[in-house]
């Protein structure tokens, strides 16, 4: 979990640990439940220790917990992440590799990596639909199971077409 | 210029790729201009009627007259105002044989010379002599003799010796035809029928009473002696005609008038006059036209209806084409006049085809009876016709294809690219009312309430082809009752050759009618069927048994067929009393029995085309179609 | 291959065959497949287009003869059967979802619906009240009076799929039922199938959607006219969705 998602959470509100999982929990659906909560706790330690959070002692209604709040360079690190475009790398490369490898060496056969690759995503395809299927209509956690789905389609896409061009490169010997 | 050839081109293109509809709207353009030309040439010899050749060449006389005694007929000859004359001769009654056939006849006695005024024109054959008869031209015809047959009169042989025409009376069946009877204080009256008075024996019913017309008697010559030896106790001579020329011949209906008007009773003579004889003869010729006209007419509008289902047909493959020549540029008026062009092309040449066909067809029309010399032949047409022929082409073609070309070619370009044919109309009462009908019936009425137009079209074309039916039965039964019912004679069976020559045009109508209503039901019949495949594909998909749709496919004809079945019994009626204006009407039997017999054969026509309809492989008719 | 110990495989198809063309120009669309379909069984056929998949659902559901095999549906062999046999099954016994949708464009949403009731014999009024009752099933009771060209891809497929429904068949066939449709009503037809699934229809659906094959149990991959891979779903773990979504570590 990228630290900056924790950090852009508090900037609503100071919030304690349990408080932030709720929220996670709300806005990943059945995702959430794959997050850790001991991922949350260090999360927050680390960006305390970065001086992006800082505690703000006990006057919240649930006392006894610790509760975070942003720090001015918080703020400013949550802006900056705000606007940055980067997005999430698809790591196609390592598999492109272990195919070329693998190949090249006579370990194994590509096409027979390429099913195996298919039949694991198709298997993710369908528990993330299913997932999807079975959430209310308009939901946040919705929308993130989609853009997976979507992905995962896009990968699959590939992978046939890495199929189809190993299948001819056997073709011509 | 270039964009003239290259819609020339276009459309000489298209033409040839759709060559099968090229050839039927040719078929119907040219039959109903052939039957126009046909009607037109004979207007046209109206005009110029050989019942005036025929008097030229025979000395005809101006005045005819019949009486009961020789020394009235030679006062008569002697009256003021008489030229010439010839007669008077004694007119036998006769009853002729010949070949099982026989007739009543007039048998006039005659010198062997010529006589001074109507001496009749041998067309074959020699002029009288003692057992020698000449025998009246159509009559003969009729009779089926030719010179140097023996022919039978009250029970006596004779050869014949040559066969004339006259123009002294109508030719046969109308022999009295153009005398003059109760005249009103207006004007004189011409009979068609010879007068209750006329003293002939055979004529009379035997009780005392007369027949007030007799148009089934035929003219016969042959010598004074021979004449009067025709008579008997029994059959007495009570008539003798005399020939007059007058030394004014317009003076002939005042002349004839005057006389007539003041006989009376029994032994009053019967005139005829020249006029009154040439209005006869120009009548047969409007008889005829009379019977062509509604033809005509009828043949047009079912062109009409040809070309409209071809042009519909198709309108959605041309509507692409459009899309696509107005996106390379082409204005509107270039797109139309690619449409107009092709359809303007193929019905002038049609035009030219109908016209040729029928100035050679109207001598056969134009020989009336035979029996006046000069049969018209073949008229020269006159410019102002063809253009009249032409121009009901190009009418033709452009009420079936104007309203399409224009709409097509203002509508958006691209909507015309895509276009997938005229969306289906939805009629919401219709469909309610079909799904409480059976499979083949609920089809049937969708297919035809989803096309109104064409629907429409079809019971159009069942309509007009009824009423043509209609027409030709009717004057068939007119026909049949002329020659039964009018006399009482036994035997006869003569052939009635102006009823016969009108039965041969209409026939002659009739038959390019039913030609031209089966190519046309033929092909609704195939835009149907192929219009229907998607629709008859996803049925059966759904379960429908290929019977239940092909006979869905003959129930959609039949309910079109229906309506214009009834509509054709009184369109037909109202067509053939225009054409003879005082005929009575056939049986309603017959007629509804007409169009029940429209919609059987509809029907037959249909189920070929529907069972294969219902028989396409499903999946190739589904993906090959759009959603 | 799979018989459920309920029973006989409720579709069987032995060396199917389907061939188009002669002499070098000949095609096998489907070439030597056997295949056994349990009953309740939701079975996905996936591949590239031009495979056969298709090609193989039409034989299934009696659309087209095949060339050569033999096909029992419910227990009754299908490939011998006359027109009229043909038809009364297809009436009866199939239901067919089209990806074209087929309805007719000049019929409102429930007389689409209602069509097959009436080919089945049944009285207006109650194919009436079966298509109502269909309509309100796939959530487009309020669209009931719309005509096709009013509605939107997904729900046009939806009225195609009660139409499918109309006979109360045992075997449903879906040929590429989300092919036309964008992401939203792809996921709307996805939860009608579940739906239909779990109350014991029997599903064949082909596809080049892998989406689509979540509603299966049973995968079945086909290239050039033969089966050339199987997969059978098990349960979900959860673990690797985090993965998917970059939650993980």
């Amino acid at each position: 979990m990228q630290q900056e998602v924790v950090l852009a959470m508090l900037a609503k509100e100071p919030s304690s640990g349990s408080r932030l999982r709720a929220r996670l929990n709300d806005a990943l659906g059945p995702l959430g439940e794959d997050v850790n909560d001991g991922q949350i706790y260090v999360t927050l330690s680390r960006l305390e220790k970065a001086g992006f959070i800082a505690r703000q002692g006990t006057e919240s209604p649930d006392a006894g917990r610790k509760v975070y709040g942003l720090t001015a360079a918080g703020q400013e690190r949550v802006a900056e992440w705000l606007s940055e475009v980067a997005w999430p790398k698809p790591d196609l490369a390592e598999f492109h590799l272990k195919l070329v490898a693998a190949a090249q060496a006579g370990l194994a056969d590509p096409i027979g990596i390429v099913d195996a690759q298919r039949r694991e995503l198709i298997r993710r395809l369908w528990d993330v639909e299913r997932a999807a299927m079975a959430e209310p209509n308009g939901s946040q956690a919705g929308l993130l199971l989609e853009g997976i789905v979507l992905r995962l389609q896009a990968d699959l896409r590939w992978l046939e077409a890495c199929e189809r061009a190993w299948i001819d490169r056997r073709k011509q010997g | 210029m270039g964009t003239a050839l290259l819609i020339f081109r276009l459309a000489a293109r298209d033409v040839r790729h759709h060559a099968a509809q090229a050839i039927l709207l040719v078929v119907a353009v040219a039959a109903a201009t052939a039957t126009l030309t046909m009607g037109i040439t004979l207007s046209g010899v109206t005009s110029r009627s050989p019942y005036l050749t025929t008097r030229a060449a025979t000395r005809g006389p101006d005045v005819v007259a019949y009486l009961t005694s020789a020394a009235q007929a030679t006062t008569l000859a002697h009256a003021s105002g008489v030229a010439n004359y010839s007669g008077p001769f004694p007119v036998a009654a006769a009853t002729i044989h010949f070949d099982g056939r026989q007739a009543d006849v007039f048998a006039e006695g005659r010198s062997q010379k010529p006589a001074g005024v109507d001496q009749p024109l041998l067309t074959a054959g020699s002029w009288v002599r003692p057992g020698g008869v000449v025998i009246e031209r159509t009559f003969a015809d009729a009779l089926g003799v030719s010179v140097g047959d023996r022919v039978a009169m009250n029970g006596r042989s004779y050869a014949v010796a040559g066969i004339a025409v006259t123009a002294a009376q109508s030719p046969y069946p109308n022999l009295c035809n153009g005398t003059l009877v109760a005249p009103t204080a207006a004007a004189s009256k011409f009979s068609n029928a010879c007068p209750a008075f006329f003293n002939i024996p055979f004529l009379s019913l035997g009780n005392g009473q007369y027949l007030a017309s007799s148009d089934e008697v035929g003219q016969v010559w042959m010598t004074e002696p021979d004449a009067i030896g025709l008579t008997s106790p029994a059959n007495r001579l009570t008539t003798y005609a005399v020939n007059l020329k007058l030394t004014n011949p317009d003076n002939a209906q005042a002349f004839a008038y005057d006389r007539f008007v003041h006989a009376s009773g029994a032994t009053s003579p019967v005139f005829s006059t020249w006029q009154g004889l040439a209005a006869e003869d120009g009548k047969l010729i409007q008889d005829g036209q009379g019977v062509l006209q509604p033809g005509a007419f009828l043949l047009a509008l079912l062109a009409i209806a040809s070309v409209a289902v071809l042009v519909g047909r198709r309108l959605s493959e041309y509507a692409r084409r459009v899309g696509l020549l107005k996106a390379v540029g082409g204005t509107p008026g270039i797109v139309a006049a690619t449409f107009l062009a092709e359809n303007l092309m193929l019905a002038v040449f049609a035009a030219v085809v109908g016209l040729a066909a029928g100035w050679l067809a109207a001598p056969l029309i134009t020989k009336p009876g035979a029996a006046l010399i000069g049969a018209a032949g073949a008229p020269p047409l006159s410019f102002i016709n063809v253009l009249q022929v032409i121009g009901l082409a190009i009418v033709v073609a452009l009420a079936a294809t104007l309203v399409p070309a224009i709409r097509a070619s203002r509508g958006s370009t691209i909507a015309a690219l895509n276009d997938v044919g005229r969306p289906p109309k939805r009629r919401g009462a219709l469909v309610r009312i079909s799904s409480r009908l059976p499979i083949p019936a609920l089809f049937g009425l969708r297919l035809d309430a989803r096309r109104p137009r064409r629907s429409l079209l079809s019971a159009a074309n069942v309509a007009v082809t009824t009423a043509g039916i209609v027409t030709v039965i009717a004057f068939h039964a007119f026909a049949d009752n002329k020659l039964a019912g009018a006399i009482a004679l036994t035997g006869g069976g003569l052939s009635n050759p102006v009823v016969n020559r009108d039965e041969q045009m209409l026939t002659v109508v009739m038959v390019m009618l039913v030609t031209l209503a089966v190519l046309n039901a033929l092909f609704t019949t195939w835009a149907t069927v192929l219009d229907a495949r998607r629709a008859a594909a996803l049925m059966q998909a759904l379960g429908a048994r290929s019977r239940q749709i092909s006979s869905g496919l003959v129930l959609a004809q039949e309910l079109c067929a229906l309506p214009g079945a009834i509509i054709g019994i009184p369109l037909g009626v109202l067509l053939y009393k225009v054409a003879v204006k005082h005929g009575s009407l056939p049986p309603v039997t017959w007629l509804v029995a007409a169009a029940i017999g429209v919609l059987v054969a509809m029907a037959a026509l249909t189920i070929v085309p529907a069972r294969i309809g219902a028989r396409q492989p499903i999946v190739e008719v589904l993906s090959s179609e759009t959603a | 291959m799979n018989e459920n110990s309920s029973g006989a495989p409720i579709v069987r198809a032995r060396g199917l065959r389907k061939e188009y063309g002669s002499g070098s120009g000949l095609v096998r669309a489907v070439d030597d497949v056997d295949l056994d379909v349990a009953q309740g069984e939701a079975l996905a056929i996936m591949g590239p287009s031009g495979c056969g998949k298709s090609t193989l659902l039409h034989l299934l559901g009696g659309l087209d003869r095949p060339s050569a095999g033999e096909i029992w549906l419910e227990g009754r062999q299908i490939d011998k059967l006359s027109e009229r046999g043909l038809a009364q099954f297809r009436r009866h016994d199939v239901g067919f979802v089209f990806q074209a949708f087929h309805l007719m464009d000049e019929l409102t949403a429930q007389e689409n619906v209602e069509l097959p009731a009436l080919l089945g014999g049944r009285s207006p009024r109650e194919a009436r009240r079966r298509a109502r009752q269909l309509l309100d099933q796939v959530g487009l009771s309020d669209r009931a009076g719309y005509l096709p060209s009013a509605l939107s891809g997904g729900q046009r497929q939806r009225v195609a799929i009660a139409r499918a429904l109309a006979n109360d068949p045992q075997i449903v066939l879906a040929d590429e039922p989300t092919g036309n449709l964008d992401s939203a009503a792809t996921l709307e037809v996805l939860r009608l199938f579940d739906g239909l699934r779990t109350a014991g229809l029997t599903f064949i659906v082909v596809t080049h959607d892998e989406r689509i094959a979540a509603t299966a149990n049973r995968m079945i991959s086909m290239r050039d006219g033969v089966f050339v891979d199987e997969m059978r779903l098990t349960g979900g773990s959860k673990r690797n969705l985090a993965n998917c979504a970059g939650l993980g570590g």
